[in-house]
């Protein structure tokens, strides 16, 4: 390892401040989100939402925007409840685990595009500073996903230590369900990586900045199917079984308390913040709007560089927006309705769209020779006819359409006795 | 034998049986309503709720012949071959018009009544009472008249059954009420001067069917419908009549006789009836003390400052071990069976301190003697033997000791200095079973324990004091003065801090869970001849140990 | 009962069109529901500010008060029918007899634990003299739990406080049994 300055800086200085603002700005971020998430709770159900906390001591207000500092004060100070009958090591390690392995996501997630050089400090002077905490990492979409099948061991090891049926059904309901449908995620995924060429986050978003067209013109197929297995992914309504309070309680939670469940409830936000910066850099071109971000990622601006950020979070935070309604729009799926989702409706339909997206690369060049930039016409019409001509036959086929009216036909009994017998 | 027909049923008699229709329709499984009629008490056939149809039928033919009047039933008795019909259209209106006839001038005052709840009118009136009220109804009068110490009479709610005035004239034999007036100004009273005043008085409320005799010890105290009630046995004295203990959240509002035809019939003294408040006195001791340090025997004022070096509070966990380290460092230990422990008890203590010291003194606690025994009309006893189980308690003792050393003998090996280590139980309702004489007396003890429900001089003397339990609180079993063994389980708990002496022993000899009785019965039932009878079920009504322990000599 | 018995009455599930199994009207149903209602006026009111308005306040099911009578004694006749209605087991009242001529029993004290109370109004339906009644008030707060058991006297003062607003409900009945 290099010791001089500028290496030192490059190497350890710069990471470990771009490692600090982010996790500042991801906790200020899920506590405000968790703010939002409660306004918007509020407001669809007609009701205000907290707007009473302001800034303490005083009669300020703010709209309610002292409530996350209040809540995490209460959560902090509230008695460290650990039942009794739990196995403690286990029952302590699952909350750490499961944030853990959420933060460590935000590694190789861009949160921008690039800062020009700093003049003046050494090693970073002369290249641009990408904002990426692990800017090398080729592979970092096998890390997003490696990371977020972590998610997982907490969630079960915390519904085993707890020591209670309820925690265990939902621990069980959610590796299930995470399990199920990272298969679907995982095909999302390869659509957009086969178009790229790469499993480079940064360099997905440059490649739709350098076209102009951002995957989820070309293959909407490819966006249903990471959206709705993304949503499962972060347990959110629909698909919130593993914590479903009506049947389970609090899922594998429910023995949790203070700070503890605050882990816990942190990385549910933080899966969902995951998410939806995946949507946004996998299909909707990361930092990128026409017109007014450019594409260069080798010289640029401070105003520009500015902007790709807040291009870039002004996107996540309407997809997080999106995620919010989706949660009082629809109700809960059953579970097996859930499965059938996934491994009857997703994984073929991501299938599908591979298959579409392969043949689009592979005739991709030849085409492009005739037809120029008109190329990507051709591409999102066959895309967009794939999407529609896949949902028709899926929902034709029905396979998640489970038939549970009672059957009067096959119920004859002599006795009735023969028919109490059929309970 | 006797057969006769109750509503089409054949009811078998026993040869010689004399029973009304009443009775004989209650073995048919048919309530016959009735007010006047008791089964203690002399027929006056007056209040006509019972009226049923009733005939005889031909013993050779089988044909019936019916009277074309009701008859009441009570008056009525079964005959072989008498007939009753108890639902017809005629009997049912019957019902319907007496009821009707009562409730002319009964005041409507259920939600301040007592009685409401167990009142026979209310729930005659709800079954065969007719819906609709056709007499006006009118502001109702509130008279109460005292008919003694004890029980009032709320005059307008009386339905004249003279159930009570009867029970003054046969069973207490006093006969101080008696019926004023004819016809509807018909009141009940006592003679001026004369208050009712007999030893029996209470039960005079419970023969009442509706509210208008009233306990004035109960009056106005609870709700019936709130009372638990639990079988229990009246520990006033050795007669140990059968009683229902009334309790709501745990607090005894009332004793009631339990019908016992072996022991009590269908009643029970005032001693006994209201013989309860020792149970929730302010004065129980509810909380065990140890004194600290051997030294002058602390005066009762000491103890009330809770001088720090005499006397210190202790947890029970922590009382048992040392109490146990320290009997086990003693030569000699006499135990002092109360003759208010159960039978259990009393074993349990016995065998506890025979565990640590193989010869320790067994001996009967004192025995309270007041006045005479009383006998009534009918035979019912009041005894002057104010304990409930002397005989049990004396059994116990002769199985460990051969004999039966009484409280003056254990006083006196105690003096002599035989004994270092005495254990006293006590459970008396007052605190006078030991003087300043007593306590004089255990002056060289070495280790002295004392459990009781009151301070006496004893008490105060003692290195042990230990908060001991009441009647309702304990669950074993009592022999009465005629050998006959009935079991109770608790009514209510005991208060905090108080714990129950069949626990103590329990737990002080290491047997596995809570204290069972049952399991320590049939030990003692296994081991001592005398309660062989006991190993078997105990029905409500007691097992009587002599006649048992004859046939199974004889046997 | 057979499942073919005439009573039971069978209802079949709605067949799905194809509009239905692409999950689309739900999911338009849904979305505009849920966006129609968040900009739709909020219904809340702001509390300490703004007061709720009590549409019937003789029908609201508040705080108890004990009635008094004319002669400004309470109603109440101690019968427990209101405790032994009530389904919280909340009320408590120790009945003795009474100082006044024309009645036989009162309540020596009455207490109503408004902590454990659910406010279902049945001692109110039991009160065989409309002593206890439910007034409009809500805004109860205490800052222990012994001062939320309210005691006879606290009770006959909610009737003071409330008596002009919310006449008794039942004039009719006296005030005594008697
Ligand atoms: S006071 Fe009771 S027992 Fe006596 S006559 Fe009247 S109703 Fe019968
Ligand atoms: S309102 Fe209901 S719960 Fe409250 S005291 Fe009355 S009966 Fe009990
Ligand atoms: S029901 Fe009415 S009269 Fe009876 S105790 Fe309750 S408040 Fe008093
Ligand atoms: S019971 Fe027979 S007349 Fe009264």
């Amino acid at each position: 390892m290099a010791t001089d300055l500028p290496s030192l800086m490059q190497n350890v200085v710069a990471p470990l401040v771009k490692i600090v603002l982010l996790i500042g700005g991801l906790m200020t971020a899920a506590a405000y989100f968790v703010l939002l998430e409660r306004w918007m709770a509020a407001w669809v159900q007609d009701r205000r939402g907290p707007n009473r906390v302001g800034i303490p001591l005083t009669r300020i207000k703010l709209l309610g925007l002292g409530q996350p500092l209040a809540d995490g004060i209460k959560f902090i100070t509230k008695e460290e409840y650990t039942p009794a009958h739990v196995d403690k090591p286990i029952y302590i390690l699952a909350p750490i685990v499961i944030l853990a392995a959420a933060l460590a996501i935000f590694a190789v997630i861009p949160f921008g595009s690039v800062l020009p050089p700093i003049p003046g400090i050494p090693g970073l002077d002369k290249e641009p500073i990408p904002l990426l905490v692990a800017p090398g990492l080729d592979p970092s979409l096998v890390f997003v996903f490696a990371l977020s099948s972590i998610a997982v061991f907490p969630v079960i090891l915390g519904g085993w230590a707890s020591n209670n049926k309820y925690s265990f059904l939902g621990g069980l309901r959610s590796s299930a369900q995470l399990i199920a449908y990272e298969i679907p995620l995982g095909l999302g995924i390869l659509g957009v990586a086969l178009v790229s060429g790469s499993i480079r986050l940064d360099k997905v978003i440059v490649d739709q900045a350098a076209s102009g067209v951002w995957n989820a013109f070309l293959q909407p197929l490819g966006l249903l199917v990471f959206v709705v297995a993304a949503f499962a992914e972060a347990a959110r309504l629909p698909f919130d079984l593993p914590e479903a309070e009506q049947e389970l309680i609090g899922g594998y939670h429910t023995e949790y308390a203070g700070l503890k469940l605050l882990l816990f409830l942190v990385a549910e936000f933080l899966h969902m913040i995951t998410a939806a910066f995946l949507i946004v850099i996998l299909f909707f071109g990361g930092w990128h709007l026409w017109g007014l971000t450019g594409f260069s990622e080798e010289s640029i601006s401070w105003a520009q560089a500015l902007l790709r950020i807040a291009v870039l979070s002004a996107k996540v935070f309407l997809v997080i927006l999106f995620f919010m309604m989706v949660r009082w729009s629809w109700p809960r799926f059953r579970f097996d309705q859930l499965m059938a989702l996934a491994w009857k409706v997703l994984l073929p339909l991501g299938l599908v769209n591979l298959v579409v997206v392969a043949v689009m690369v592979e005739y991709g060049g030849t085409l492009k020779s005739q037809f120029g930039g008109g190329v990507y016409w051709i591409f999102a019409i066959s895309g967009w006819l794939a999407l529609i001509a896949a949902w028709v036959v899926a929902a034709l086929v029905s396979p998640s359409h489970d038939d549970n009216t009672p059957r009067r036909a096959a119920q004859k009994f002599d006795t009735e006795a023969e028919f109490y017998r059929t309970f | 034998m006797p057969t006769v027909l109750v509503d089409g049923q054949e009811i078998e008699l026993a040869a010689g049986e004399k029973l009304n229709g009443i009775q004989v329709a209650a073995r048919a499984g048919v309530e016959i309503p009735h007010y006047c009629w008791h089964p203690g008490l002399t027929v006056v056939a007056s209040c006509r709720m019972c009226l049923v149809e009733t005939g005889t039928r031909n013993a050779e033919t089988g044909a019936i012949t019916m009277l074309p009047k009701l008859s009441p039933a009570c008056q009525t008795p079964a005959t072989n071959n008498s007939v009753f019909v108890t639902g017809s259209a005629k009997v049912i209106q019957a019902r319907a018009m007496v009821e009707e006839d009562l409730l002319i001038d009964h005041p409507i005052d259920c939600p301040i009544c007592d009685k409401a709840g167990e009142c026979l009118l209310q729930d005659y009136h709800f079954q065969h009472g007719q819906a609709e009220r056709r007499a006006d109804l009118r502001p109702f009068t509130r008279r109460r008249r005292e008919m003694g110490d004890t029980v009032t009479l709320f005059v307008d709610r009386c339905v004249m059954c003279t159930r009570c005035v009867r029970f003054t004239r046969e069973i207490s034999g006093a006969s101080e009420l008696m019926v004023i007036n004819r016809g509807s100004h018909e009141e009940i009273d006592v003679f001026p001067g004369y208050p009712l005043a007999n030893k029996l008085s209470g039960n005079v409320v419970d023969l009442c069917p509706v509210g208008a005799l009233g306990d004035k010890d109960f009056l106005y105290q609870q709700r019936v419908w709130f009372m638990k009630k639990h079988p229990g046995i009246c520990t006033g004295c050795s007669t140990g009549c059968s009683i229902t203990v009334e309790e709501n959240q745990d607090h005894v509002y009332r004793l009631k006789p339990r019908t016992n035809m072996h022991v009590n019939e269908w009643w029970m003294c005032d001693e006994g009836r209201y013989g309860y408040h020792h149970v929730h006195h302010e004065n129980r001791l509810t909380e065990p003390w140890v004194k600290s340090a051997r030294g002058p025997a602390p005066s009762a004022e000491s103890r009330d400052k809770k001088v720090p070096d005499t006397f210190s509070k202790v947890e029970w966990s922590a009382l048992l071990d040392a109490m146990d380290s320290r009997l086990r460092k003693t030569q000699r230990l006499a135990a002092i069976l109360s003759p208010h422990l159960t039978v259990e008890e009393a074993y349990l203590l016995a065998k506890y301190c025979r565990s640590i010291d193989g010869n320790a003194w067994i001996a009967m606690g004192h025995v309270p003697m007041f006045g005479e025994d009383q006998v009534f009309a009918k035979g019912f006893t009041v005894r002057a033997e104010k304990c409930p189980n002397r005989r049990g308690v004396e059994e116990v003792v002769a199985h460990f000791m051969g004999r039966v050393p009484k409280w003056e003998d254990a006083l006196a090996a105690i003096e002599s200095g035989e004994v270092q280590a005495a254990w006293f139980s006590g459970g008396y309702k007052k605190s006078d079973w030991n003087d300043e004489n007593v306590a004089a007396r255990c002056q060289g003890l070495a280790t002295l324990i004392v459990q009781d429900m009151f301070r006496s001089p004893l008490y105060d003397q003692a290195d042990y004091q230990l908060p001991g339990a009441a009647f309702a609180e304990r669950e074993g079993s009592y022999v009465n003065c005629k050998d006959r063994l009935h079991s109770v389980v608790w009514a209510v708990r005991p208060p905090v801090g108080v714990r129950t002496e069949a626990s103590l022993y329990w737990q002080l000899l290491g047997m596995p869970g809570m204290y069972r009785s049952r399991r320590v019965l049939d030990e003692i039932a296994g081991e001592i001849l005398y309660f062989n009878a006991a190993g078997g079920p105990i029905p409500p009504t007691g097992v009587d140990l002599k006649v048992n322990l004859l046939a199974g000599a004889s046997a | 009962m057979q499942p073919n018995d005439p009573q039971v009455k069978w209802i079949e599930e709605p067949k799905l069109g194809l509009a239905g199994k692409m999950y689309l009207p739900l999911f338009v149903q849904g979305l505009a529901v849920t966006t129609r209602h968040l900009f739709s006026p909020k219904v809340t009111v702001s509390f300490p500010e703004q007061r709720p308005q009590i549409g019937n306040p003789l029908i609201y099911r508040g705080v108890h008060r004990l009635n008094k009578d004319e002669q400004g004694r309470v109603k109440c006749v101690a019968c427990f029918l209101c405790a032994t209605a009530c389904p919280a087991h909340c009320i408590d009242i120790i009945g003795v007899e009474s100082p006044w001529p024309d009645r036989e029993k009162y309540p020596q004290s009455f207490s109503i634990d408004e902590l454990r109370c659910i406010f279902c109004g049945m001692c109110e339906e039991a009160c065989p003299v409309d002593a206890i009644e439910l007034t409009s008030l809500f805004d109860l707060t205490g800052r222990s739990r012994e001062e939320m058991i309210f005691d006879k006297e606290k009770l006959l003062s909610v009737y003071d406080q409330t008596k002009d607003a919310e006449p008794m409900k039942s004039t009719a009945c006296g005030g005594t049994v008697t």
